[in-house]
């Protein structure tokens, strides 16, 4: 594992040096143009109140909020909190009470003054407990019930942004950019088997308090397919767009300017609940033990994701090199001969649902079976909306591959959120900020065997040249108000629909021919 | 019975033996004092800067120290952060092997020594320590943590470099930006004027003629006191960049020069002073440009510091210029930028070339 998580930090670490030489040509920042994102998932919500914790979807909802919406705080590349609506802050020894003092002065898209009270209103529907919150003069009080030295990490992340609620459920913010477009998906008018993706735009707020952002607009198309958002990046239809991890080679081999994450999603089984038969936990022990993730980084997922051994990532807790899955196809087999028959896996197989949708999913899931028969353990594939996953679904017990995204900076709130959607196994104890008890916890839960995990995907993005000041930061925050469009020779030599498209940008002509 | 006077005269040589032991008595406890505020003094800068990080460390070999039937000699097996540079790793390894010693942990670098293995990692806001060894059967674990932005800055190791400086046009007008035509090799540069409130777009061939001069008919450019603008040439295409106007350009058909008001980005001349950054031709490294002064009475340095440093440390590179230095435009050859100064003493505007080169 050490081995190859060295080529993978050296790959992104290449990637890293060749994208500082490619925009270390200092020029001035310019202003205007519009920016084309591609993201891949097929719809978005701005309501952070909507967002399932550790959901695909949170990641690209998330980036569009950012558009949007403010923080209270932001982290930035050395680890320095930074104020964003929140000027300072202060916390009693005991890390219960904490005061957040807001800034003046800051006011909404629509023109209307940001109070401490939105602050309150917003973060009470996302903080959730232990957290009681509350607007002082100027200022925001947030108490804990139990210590919570990991706060500013949970605000500055997640979806702990803040907004206005407007009777017709309308979110304001304070962001850098206001939307003034979105459409939903349709079926195409052309070919009703395909469909037309989902579009939203977003304006720059000419009097944000932190200031303008450098582009006019930015218009996100939604959910194309992976090839196509990789052609539209070529063609110049798009500045910035998401490349699946199975096209990352791909992008690579053609010379795409790339930039990646550290691992932000991990793609993982979990045993169902109503799995308690006789010898189940031997059951789980087996398939752990057969199950082979240095080939499913290495050669499914092309070098381009890690093997997993644990529920978190290491670049988030630093010591996720504790834990170790050694396959032992031997072992494994050992296991499975002991077994009485009326197991799952044996006479009648293990069912396995691909809970994600994809191609990629499916693979894996393909893999895991061809593990677990490697160790005499029969599994049988369910893909998401296939007529055999909603047969299989009415019965009870299997096993789900799932992906998980990391939403949160705090290592204790993305495990307590993991068990609460996941395990439902409890609350951590009040200490587990403490890296210590926070190892312990995910120790017990990786020995349960409840949750096997099989790889770690970081985010990957294609990045046009014409793309300046790109400087996402390593947990997928792609700060989208810093960038600006230089003009590129390709984009003016092109013409028809791409010239017309950038016509948008009459503010600074230069920035987009 | 002594007279009183004989008594009177011992007492007094008493008296004058006592008093030269006091002067020398005080004599070293001055010593001592200043001793005492020299090293006290030392040690409050080293403990300042040191503190969370020997803290940590300190923490972390308690919880070792305290493993129930931990015994015998324990051998290191140190995984210091992949980002940290050679002399941070060891400052860590230093630190981690004098805590050791000072908590009677028997160290050795004997094969058959148990090993302790501890692993440093820079995560997004704290560094974590990890150390893990065996006792009998079982694994033991003690895990510690120290935010990052509690640890002194971090010192890169770099391979050493000189800064080159070399003046390659100057003119008695006001220069706002010069920017390299780099076409595979150096071609002159592009000079942008300021002249009694015009805009001017200088040609300017690698000796330093002037090929061609643009006039940019700027309308309704607001005269301002302290002028900064920029000059982006893409091959014939040259975009211009003004307070609250842009104008772009050809060289081949300078008469279709067009210019349009902009949002101006910002109040003041931060805008114009983005980081500069320039490739190291020893090695893999990254410099920054420092962020010239702000007053313009005054002869400016710009620092070199690797990037990602902080300006002061011991890889600083600075370079003086003749005056304040009034824009850093990075050239198209990674190593080098070009820095328009003025000339206190001349009152001339100079461009200089400032090139990075290996050695000290």
């Amino acid at each position: 594992m050490k081995s190859t998580e060295s080529h993978w930090l050296a790959a992104i670490s290449l990637a890293l040096i060749a994208f500082a030489a490619g925009t270390s040509q200092a020029s001035p920042p310019r202003y205007g143009g519009t920016l084309h994102v591609k993201l891949r998932t097929a719809s978005a919500s701005l309501d952070p109140r909507q967002w399932t914790p550790g959901a695909l979807a949170t990641a690209s909802n998330e980036k569009l909020a950012s558009l949007v919406y403010d923080r209270l705080v932001t982290l930035d590349d050395y680890g320095r909190f930074q104020p964003a609506l929140a000027t300072e802050w202060t916390h009693d020894a005991a890390n219960r009470n904490w005061r957040f003092k807001m800034r003046g002065g800051v006011r909404f898209s629509d023109g209307s003054l940001f109070t401490p009270a939105d602050a309150v209103a917003a973060l009470q529907s996302t903080l959730g407990k232990p957290f009681e919150i509350s607007a002082g003069e100027n200022a925001v009080n947030i108490r804990s019930s139990r210590p919570a030295p990991d706060l500013v990490e949970r605000l500055a992340s997640g979806r702990n942004f803040v907004f206005r609620s407007l009777p017709d459920g309308t979110l304001l913010g304070t962001g850098p950019f206001s939307v003034v477009e979105s459409i939903d998906g349709a079926p195409s008018d052309l070919n009703s088997n395909a469909i037309k993706p989902a579009h939203m735009k977003f304006q720059a707020n000419e009097n944000c308090w932190a200031g303008r952002p450098f582009v006019d607009f930015v218009e996100v198309t939604l959910g194309e397919p992976a090839l196509r958002q990789l052609f539209d990046l070529q063609i110049g239809k798009a500045d910035i767009a998401e490349i699946a991890p199975d096209l990352v080679r791909k992008a690579r081999q053609e010379g795409f300017r790339l930039w990646s994450s550290e691992p932000e999603t991990l793609v993982a089984l979990r045993f169902d609940d109503a799995l308690t038969a006789p010898a189940s936990d031997q059951l789980r022990e087996a398939l752990w033990l057969a199950l082979d993730r240095d080939t499913m980084a290495n050669v499914l997922l092309q070098r381009e994701a890690q093997p997993a051994d644990a529920l978190l990532p290491h670049w988030l807790t630093g010591y996720a090199f504790l834990f170790e899955s050694p396959m032992n196809l031997e072992r494994a087999r050992q296991l499975r001969a002991a077994f009485p028959s009326a197991v799952a896996g044996v006479a009648q197989p293990l069912r396995l649902y691909v809970d994600t949708p994809g191609d990629l999913y499916k693979l894996m899931g393909e893999r895991v079976a061809v593990n677990a028969r490697q160790a005499n353990l029969l599994v049988q594939v369910a893909l998401p909306g296939s007529a055999n996953a909603s047969a299989l679904s009415a019965v009870s017990g299997g096993l789900h591959l799932f992906a998980w995204h990391y939403d949160s900076l705090s290592p204790r709130e993305e495990l307590e959120e993991f068990v609460k959607q996941l395990i439902q196994s409890g609350d951590l104890p009040a200490n587990a900020a403490d890296p210590e008890q926070l190892f312990l916890q995910e120790h017990r839960l990786l020995e349960e065997r409840r949750v096997l995990p099989l790889v770690f995907l970081p985010g990957y993005v294609g990045v046009r040249t014409n793309v300046r000041n790109w400087n996402a930061s390593v947990w997928g925050d792609w700060r989208l108000a810093d960038v600006w469009l230089e003009p590129d020779e390709a984009s003016a030599a092109k013409t028809g629909a791409g010239s017309s498209r950038r016509s948008s940008s009459a503010r600074n002509p230069g920035a987009k021919p | 019975m002594a007279p009183r006077g004989g008594a009177s005269v011992q007492s007094s040589a008493e008296i004058l033996k006592q008093k030269r032991m006091r002067r020398v008595f005080l004599g070293a406890l001055l010593l001592l004092g200043v001793w005492v505020a020299v090293h006290c003094r030392q040690l409050f800068v080293f403990a300042d800067s040191e503190t969370p990080m020997k803290e940590t460390v300190r923490k972390l070999a308690d919880r070792i120290a305290g493993i129930p039937g931990l015994h015998g000699a324990l051998r290191l097996d140190w995984h210091p952060d992949e980002k940290w540079s050679e002399g941070e790793a060891t400052h860590w390894l230093d630190t981690l092997q004098e805590e050791f010693d000072r908590h009677a942990l028997q160290m050795s670098e004997e094969a058959a020594a148990v090993p302790l293995t501890v692993y440093a990692v820079v995560t997004p806001t704290q560094v974590v320590l990890t150390a893990k060894t065996r006792v009998g059967e079982r694994d033991e674990v003690r895990i510690v943590a120290v935010p990052r932005t509690s640890l002194p800055p971090v010192e890169l190791h770099v391979a050493p470099v000189r800064l080159e400086r070399q003046l390659i046009y100057e003119s008695a007008e006001r220069i706002l930006d010069a920017s390299s035509l780099w076409n595979g090799s150096e071609g002159g540069l592009a000079v942008l004027l300021y002249k009694n409130f015009e805009v001017l777009a200088l040609r300017v061939d690698a000796k330093g003629e002037v090929r061609q001069s643009v006039t940019l008919g700027v309308a309704d450019l607001k005269p301002v006191r302290d002028p900064h603008a920029a000059i982006a040439p893409h091959g014939d295409q040259v975009t211009v960049q003004l307070w609250g106007q842009a104008c772009d350009f050809s060289w081949v058909s300078p008469a279709e020069a067009k210019c349009h008001a902009e949002k101006a980005p910002a109040i003041g001349k931060s805008v114009w002073r983005i980081d500069t950054v320039l490739a190291s031709p020893c090695d893999e490294a990254n410099w920054a440009i420092s962020q010239p002064g702000s007053d313009p009475t005054v002869g400016d340095v710009l620092h070199l510091v690797p990037d990602g440093a902080t300006q002061g440390g011991s890889a600083d590179v600075p370079s003086e210029f003749p005056g304040p230095v009034l824009s850093v435009n990075a050239g198209q050859n990674t190593s080098s930028a070009l820095v328009v100064a003025r000339n206190l003493r001349t009152g001339n505007y100079e461009v200089y070339r400032i090139t990075l080169a290996c050695g000290d």
